[in-house]
């Protein structure tokens, strides 16, 4: 069973917001204004089977937590992945959809409107849905992983966007989670917890290669998402199935730093979760003050969140935190980097959940 | 089903021979006629799916027909309400199945009885008021808490029949403790929720509501019949915070006028003390009701008796004949009569059956205590306010205090659907032991199960039926887990009936197949993933792996071999490369898999070379040559691009 540490009521606030729509992803948008916090939220209608994007203002305390419709952007399929540029002046939406086509939104940093939006929807582009997306830090440059084995890297212009073909496996490697390491590197996640290392100055192919090796033939799993965090670019931290979480530091690419995870041998008792690890980000929130003191090689503290519902941090050699224990799975979570006390999460049960940390 | 209707004279629920009208469902974004053909067919839920036809079009016209999809949902709940109660169900019922689970392991070690019923009790009474927190909190709709001396009714948030209906099993069935004061909880009941009794006939909540938007207006209030009228029925079910409120809105307590009517005021204000000070056989009161509590029956009817006594004392006044003002006097006698149990008065005050009963408690029998004759009261009470319509709450009611299970059951099903009967089962079962017997009992006719678990199984299916309530969320399982009989069988139907395109949902529903242990049904379904026809090579092995399907991988395996064979280019290396990767160790029985893996060595140390690398990499690449060359699965067909390769290298 899992042990977890139990945080004390009174460090946690926790809200939970019933929406009318099930939330494929949710993200925190960059504030500008000092009033409400801006989120976009990726919903999907069961009923009518329709897609859209929507921002919405957070009310916080001293109100009570309400999302507050801003506007709204049809999408037309069902959005898989979901990111936010961290450009105050001016945030980027980009979405990634099931059916190969990704969007980006221009919103107005002020009154939240959607100012334009651009697509590529063709058929050159993906095939079959996009899994993994990333947002160069100032929103100019994009990277698609998909299902079809195609890594593509779009271009963000002012009026019109451009993409050119990293790699094509044709299908006989499938791409689930990107993410930027600087503007020339990036790292992509895969099936059979597969994490790849790419650098646009070496092209033909992925630069480095990383199979987990724990997670063989029936325990075998697939990565949901990845991070890295700006301050160490030489650790792609990865999610996903049985509860794994695990960092691959590329100095010494043989030896995995497993996280979490219960298909993992010695670490067995300590996973909070056993389940997909939907989502995983670096929590800058813990131990912030202390940051300088750590050893570069340690690996920082990590957020994650499962479909057996639990939100929590795990980290190198603790106990994991558990901030949130949901009787439904918890599909996606965003720390506000502006404010790493506080993070959003979607819940199944078609409700966001805001819990802000003391 | 059991205790279905047949119009038979021995159909358990009364059957209105007149049938209702057909509901009519109106269609959005239809096209315009004329249309050829229109087909209808059920679509997934409650969604009728209608097929527009148009007549052979001229050529160039694209408009060939139209489907659109009508949702036929009945009742008065919203979609994403029913789905969020289903939702916010899941929790307590699962706590209260684990609770029972390990009481009946207790039992069956033979611990002590008595106090697990009382610990049984309290589990239940939890997940009621969960289940009732969860339908929504508009409680005493009635109060007047408002400072606003005018407002007498407080506007709340509109309650629901199925909280109404819920909140009525809850009083009778998992209130144990509360039967004692069983008639003061259908005063309160009836407060919360006698706007909802009838929409055409008026209630006492419709009158009082038509009263306060004229009191507004009013100059001289007391003149008007329809504010004593509000008065009487006000007090005629029991809500004396109204009353009161109303009476001293009297014109004789205008300051210019008290002097020259002392004794009409003193009349006014003799009533509304005695209302305020009216004995109630109840542990408390809400904030801001009125009455004095009593907690024994020998102490309640001691203060009853002398209450009444005061009432006598009054009506036997000189006063009245000092009292100019007829409407107040003759109002204020119709006061009197009521409190004094007076049958025509409070009929007159009560606009149905329910109202009238609840009067009957109050004023005629305020010792009842229990079901004791409850039944026969409300059949006398219907004679006396018979009404066309029969309300769902009635009947409900009906069956309730007529102690009939199965009619209780049909009602609940009936009215408030599938989620109520599942749920309300867990409260009619607890206080009675026949009940629990007709529920519990393997029915014959139901293909031996018990009426219990065909509720549950009916409610899964309804579950089942909607992509947000199933797919993902879990929910159907618990449920169908809570079946002993059919449970399981039905929950591995439905998890083959998933769809397996989506890897999220895929993945969702392989969790539900670990959390219940379904391991042949995982690795089936994962067997049923057909990327690989798809062009999603390495997903189709990567599902295959995961199925442990043998046979599968190594006819793959096989293939591969053939593919690489035929174009052997370095740019297609770094495609398979993956893939081989993937297919891993447990393919190794397959020769030709084995050869590959070894010249993926070899030409992973040639390109080092070719990177600048050279030594180490170079007695690596000899040594997997060495190893190719010797091995003999090495196709002949290799040996060419072998020498090739390993030339380029030099």
């Amino acid at each position: 069973m899992a042990v977890v540490v139990e945080p004390s009521s009174s460090d946690l606030q926790i809200h939970r917001l019933p929406q009318p729509k099930y939330i494929d992803a949710l993200r925190w948008l960059p504030l500008i204004s000092a009033l409400d916090n801006p989120i976009a939220l990726a919903l999907h209608d069961s009923h009518s089977a329709t897609s859209s994007i929507e921002i919405h203002a957070l009310k916080t305390p001293p109100n009570p937590p309400s999302l507050d419709l801003q506007s709204s952007w049809p999408c037309p399929s069902r959005v898989s992945s979901l990111r936010v540029s961290q450009t105050p002046q001016k945030p980027l939406i980009a979405a990634s959809t099931f059916d190969g086509s990704l969007h980006f939104l221009a919103t107005h940093p002020v009154n939240l409107s959607i100012q334009s939006d651009t697509s590529i929807a063709e058929k050159g582009f993906h095939v079959g849905p996009i899994w993994g997306v990333d947002l160069l830090g100032s929103g100019g440059e994009c990277v698609t992983g998909g299902e079809d084995g195609r890594v593509n890297l779009v271009t963000v212009g002012e009026s019109r966007l451009s993409y050119r073909r990293v790699f094509d496996s044709e299908g006989l490697v499938s791409y689930t989670a990107a993410k930027w390491a600087s503007p020339a590197e990036f790292a992509t996640g895969g099936l059979g917890f597969s994490l790849q290392w790419w650098d646009q100055r070496k092209p033909g192919g992925a630069v480095s290669q990383f199979k987990g090796g724990w997670g063989r033939g029936g325990s075998s799993g697939i990565v949901h998402s990845i991070d890295i965090h700006p301050s160490r670019k030489h650790t792609c931290v990865g999610g996903g199935s049985s509860g794994t979480v695990f960092a691959w530091d590329l100095r010494w690419p043989e030896q995995p730093v497993v996280l979490s995870g219960i298909g993992t041998g010695e670490r067995e008792n300590t996973s909070p979760s056993e389940s997909e690890v939907w989502e995983v980000q670096y929590d800058c929130f813990v131990h912030s003050s202390n940051i300088s003191n750590v050893s570069s090689s340690r690996i920082l503290p990590v957020m994650m969140c499962s479909e057996d519902g639990i939100l929590a941090v795990v980290e190198e050699g603790e106990e994991p935190a558990e901030l949130l224990a949901e009787p439904c799975a918890i599909n996606s979570f965003d720390i506000n980097v502006q404010n790493p006390s506080t993070v959003i999460c979607s819940l199944e049960w078609e409700s966001v959940a805001i819990i802000t940390r003391q | 089903m059991p205790g279905l209707v047949s119009d038979s004279g021995d159909s358990l629920v009364p059957f209105s021979p007149e049938p209702s009208p057909p509901p009519l469902y109106r269609l959005r974004h239809a096209p315009r006629p004329p249309h050829s053909r229109i087909a209808i067919s059920w679509a997934r839920g409650n969604c009728l799916r209608v097929s527009f036809f148009t007549n052979p079009s001229p050529p160039g016209d694209q408009s060939g027909g139209k489907v659109v999809e009508v949702s036929v949902g009945s009742g008065e709940l919203h979609d994403v309400q029913r789905r969020r109660i289903a939702y916010g169900s899941v929790s307590p019922f699962a706590l209260l199945q684990s609770q029972k689970n390990s009481m009946s392991a207790l039992a069956g070690m033979g611990v002590g009885s008595s106090t697990n019923v009382a610990e049984w009790w309290e589990h239940v009474m939890a997940f009621s008021d969960d289940i009732s927190s969860l339908l929504g909190n508009p409680k005493r709709a009635t109060s007047s808490i408002i400072e606003d001396e005018k407002v007498v009714l407080k506007n709340v948030e509109e309650p629901t029949c199925l909280k109404a209906a819920w909140e009525l099993i809850e009083i009778f069935y998992a209130e144990k403790q509360s039967q004692a004061w069983l008639p003061e909880r259908l005063v309160d009941w009836l407060a919360s929720y006698d706007c909802l009794l009838s929409t055409t006939e008026g209630t006492v909540h419709s009158e009082l509501v038509d009263l306060q938007k004229e009191l507004a207006t009013l100059q001289v209030i007391e003149n008007d019949q329809k504010y004593w009228q509000g008065i009487s029925s006000a007090l005629a079910v029991g809500w004396l915070d109204i009353v009161v409120k109303l009476l001293r809105l009297h014109g004789s307590y205008q300051l210019d006028q008290l002097g020259n009517r002392e004794t009409e005021n003193g009349l006014v204000e003799a009533i509304a003390v005695l209302v305020s000070k009216m004995p109630r056989m109840r542990p408390e009161l809400a904030n801001g009701t009125l009455g004095e509590c009593f907690n024994t029956k020998p102490e309640y009817m001691k203060a009853w008796e002398r209450w009444r006594g005061q009432i006598t004392k009054l009506e036997c006044s000189a006063f009245w004949v000092q009292c100019e003002h007829n409407q107040t006097r003759e109002g204020l006698r119709k006061l009197l009569q009521i409190m004094l149990g007076n049958t025509n008065s409070i009929i007159d005050a009560s606009f149905n059956w329910m109202e009238l009963y609840v009067s009957h408690f109050l004023y005629i029998k305020p010792f009842t205590m229990g079901l004791e004759g409850m039944d026969s009261l409300a059949q006398k009470c219907m004679q006396l306010k018979p009404s066309s319509h029969s309300h769902e709450l009635m009947r409900l009611m009906l069956g309730i205090i007529g102690e009939n299970t199965e009619v209780v059951l049909a009602e609940c099903s009936r009215s408030f659907g599938p989620w109520m009967v599942a749920h309300a089962i867990e409260l009619l079962t607890i206080g009675s032991s026949g009940a629990e017997t007709l529920l519990h009992e393997e029915q014959y006719n139901l293909g031996g199960i018990s009426i219990e678990e065909l509720y549950r199984l009916v409610y899964a299916q309804v579950l089942s039926s909607h992509a947000l309530t199933w797919q993902a969320s879990e929910i159907a399982p618990v449920y169908l887990m809570s079946c002993a009989t059919q449970g399981m069988r039905l929950l591995e139907i439905l998890l083959y009936k998933q769809p397996v395109q989506q890897n999220k949902i895929l993945l969702k529903t392989l969790e539900i197949c670990r959390l219940y242990e379904l391991d042949s049904i995982s690795s089936d379904i994962m067997k049923g993933v057909r990327q690989w026809k798809h062009g999603r090579k390495g997903s189709g092995v990567f599902w295959l792996q995961k199925a442990q399907d043998e046979v599968r991988l190594n006819r793959i395996s096989q293939q591969l071999f053939d593919y690489v064979g035929r174009s052997i280019s370095d740019n297609s290396f770094k495609q398979w490369e993956g893939l081989i990767e993937l297919l891993g160790q447990e393919a190794k029985t397959v020769s030709g898999l084995d050869f590959l893996h070894k010249y993926r060595d070899f030409k992973k140390s040639l390109q080092q070379i070719t990177d600048g690398k050279a030594s180490d990499a170079a007695r690596q690449a000899v040594e997997s040559l060495i190893l190719l060359m010797k091995n003999p699965s090495t196709p002949q067909k290799f040996w060419l691009p072998l020498l090739h390769d390993s030339v380029s290298s030099l």
